[in-house]
């Protein structure tokens, strides 16, 4: 194995990108991610304890350092990729301060964006001061401090919105981004625990529980911390005069337009490509789904492989998808990345 | 005739209101009709795209499509980009050619708004003007409206308005050849049929309950039933 001197460039360096460069690493090959922020880790660096199991972000981002340590890649922060050129050999990957880089593969792994809910203007988020997003909520749980409304009070009453930011031709995303159902389930229980006298609803359309533990975790939230589910989508939020929010929608089970009022309101954001991204692919003549996520050539056989030969995808810049997924679709994309780069081996040999 | 939901989908409202509805309740919960009657846009599109025939037609004649106040609401909030208030118009018109209007009270009111507006409007060239709003038809418009008809010359000078007269302004007499001109209008996109598809039907209606209907106008006992009659069930 010591003689591959085969280099692949990785874009991203949170998940998708570190558990790739370890696989890599330690079958061998040469690799370089180029990570655009100061640090490595990317979203986990937000997320106080991840669903399903509440496990602490912090020991997956440990898990992903120790794959460092024993393959130890090259890893080049404060990168900001802004295009690929395919050459007919090699691929060329472009920084936005001007520097080149070349290698024989390029593994993009530059994972999702966080909807801006700002665009749902009819929710009110930074309009009305206790409408805040799960992302901001994920910061307060991590901050240590109780939850709180602006005004510093305790609130009484909770709603968590799904689906903000997916599933809605309005603002472009028909895609449903996955986690955000049980971010939510997630997120009451962790409220609840906190204030365990305060009423949470969630406002929901489907609940969307894939994975492992989600289903059990969505029962638990039921029985044993007594969170309401209503189905309904929320229409709009309304400050009252007192800075108390009114929230209008429809309980479509018993077909009741209704309005109730809460202290605080969480928007459960969905996933959008990281900026740049979009750039990226184009550069790289990829092709996009209809959520402008990166497409795969093949939808069940090779979800990682890309229509431009020698540029592989992976992680949340392909589809929205949960941690331990994008681990296992990063592993994914190095068995394809290593029999890809055998043939072409072979080929070059013969 | 053809089943009633392909005849929905000649409609363009209808094409264009109907894009595969996915139960939220987002327009329900903005819909000020929702709010005040027995009404929910989400079921009717749930009911229509089931596309089965007899609930259509149990809808087509339902006080139900006569509740929406067309806001378009709706439209500016689905998430699948439907609209509601596009599909209530495809159904309304389809229940005026079948006659199912005449079967619903709400429904019935489609006589009162052709012989009211209808003919103020080729008449005179106004859906509503001072004139045609009576105080004793109109008590939603206040103890006010009274003194108002009774100087409805003086106030409408003090406003400034051209009343009753000719060339330029508000509340100036319509020119008879813009008069012709709204006729054509009417005659050539159809609204004239529908006119009389709504007169057909009432007067159906109104001879099978033995009430007096007269050729035009409102001046018969089967405008002032369908403008007055109030079961009490709608808001239920
Ligand atoms: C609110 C919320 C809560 C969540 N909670 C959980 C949870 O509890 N459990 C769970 O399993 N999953 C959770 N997820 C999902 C989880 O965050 C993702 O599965 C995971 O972050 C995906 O990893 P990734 O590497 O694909 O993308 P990212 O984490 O987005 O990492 C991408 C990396 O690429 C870098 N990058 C982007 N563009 C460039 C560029 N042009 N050049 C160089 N570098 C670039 C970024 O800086 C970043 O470091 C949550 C998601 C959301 C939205
Ligand atoms: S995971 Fe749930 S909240 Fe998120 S987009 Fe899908 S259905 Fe909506
Ligand atoms: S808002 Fe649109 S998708 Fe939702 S129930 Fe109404 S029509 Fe259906
Ligand atoms: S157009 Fe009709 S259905 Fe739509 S919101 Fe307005 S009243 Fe409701």
């Amino acid at each position: 194995m010591n003689n591959i001197t085969q280099h692949i460039i990785i874009i991203g360096g949170g998940p998708a990108g570190l558990e790739a460069a370890s696989s890599l690493g330690a079958a061998g090959y040469k690799v370089t991610v180029l990570e655009k922020e100061e640090q490595t880790g990317g979203k986990l660096r937000l997320w106080y304890k991840l669903f399903p199991d509440f496990r602490p972000s912090a020991e997956v981002q440990e898990y992903l350092a120790n794959g460092q340590k024993m393959n130890s890649p090259e890893i080049i922060t404060k990168a900001e990729v802004i295009s690929i050129t395919p050459e007919i050999d090699y691929q060329k990957v472009i920084l936005a301060d001007g520097q080149i880089f070349t290698a024989d593969v390029v593994l993009i792994a530059t994972g999702f964006q966080v909807f801006n809910a700002e665009k749902k203007e009819e929710y009110g988020y930074k309009i009305y001061d206790n409408v805040i997003t799960s992302v901001d909520l994920e910061q307060q749980l991590k901050s240590g401090d109780a939850v709180k409304t602006v005004a510093g009070e305790i609130p009484q009453r909770i709603a968590f919105i799904h689906c903000v930011g997916s599933r809605d031709k309005k603002v472009g995303n028909i895609h449903c981004s996955r986690v955000c159902c049980i971010t939510g389930v997630k997120q009451a229980i962790e409220v609840k625990e906190h204030l365990p006298k305060a009423e949470i609803f969630n406002f929901y359309m489907d609940m969307r529980m894939f994975g492992q533990n989600f289903e059990e975790l969505y029962i638990e939230a039921q029985q044993k911390w007594g969170i309401t589910f209503i189905r309904g989508r929320v229409s709009e939020i309304a400050e009252n005069i007192d800075g108390t929010l009114q929230l209008k929608a429809e309980d479509t089970l018993s077909g009741r337009p209704m309005k109730m009022n809460f202290d605080l309101v969480v928007l459960l954001v969905g996933m959008v490509p990281a900026v740049g991204t979009d750039a990226i692919g184009k550069s790289a003549g990829l092709a996009f789904t209809a959520g402008n996520f990166l497409a795969s050539n093949d939808t069940h056989f090779n979800q990682n492989e890309t229509h431009t030969p020698g540029i592989f995808v992976t992680g949340t810049c392909r589809e929205p998808l949960s941690v331990a997924e994008t681990l296992t679709d990063a592993r994914a994309a190095t068995v394809r990345i290593i029999s890809w780069l055998r043939d072409k081996e072979l080929k070059s040999n013969n | 005739m053809g089943k009633l939901y392909d005849r929905l989908n000649q409609d363009i409202r209808f094409i264009e209101g109907l894009n595969g509805c996915m139960n939220c309740g987002v327009c329900t919960a903005i819909c000020p009709a929702a709010e005040f009657y027995h009404y929910d846009p989400r079921v009717i599109c749930d009911t229509v795209q089931s596309k089965d025939e007899k609930l259509i037609e149990a809808l087509l004649r339902s006080e139900t499509i006569w509740y929406c106040g067309e806001c378009m609401s709706c439209k500016t909030r689905c998430p699948r980009n439907n609209t509601p208030g596009f599909i209530i118009m495809a159904l309304r018109k389809l229940s005026q050619e079948l006659g199912y209007f005449t079967d619903s009270e709400k429904g019935r009111q489609q006589f009162a708004i052709k012989r009211a507006i209808g003919e103020n409007i080729l008449r005179s060239g106004y859906c509503v003007n001072p004139d045609i709003v009576s105080p004793q038809m109109h008590p939603e418009q206040g103890p006010v409206w009274d003194w108002i008809s009774r100087n409805t010359p003086e106030i409408m000078e003090k406003m400034g308005s051209n009343y009753k007269q000719e060339g330029v302004g508000g509340m100036r007499t319509i020119a008879p050849e813009v008069l012709a001109e709204l006729n054509q209008i009417f005659e050539v996109t159809g609204c004239k049929t529908m006119f009389e598809t709504i007169e057909k039907h009432s007067k159906h209606k109104a001879d099978e309950l033995g009430i007096e209907i007269s050729d035009e106008g409102i001046g018969n006992e089967y405008f002032m039933t369908v403008f007055t009659d109030n079961n009490g069930t709608h808001n239920s």
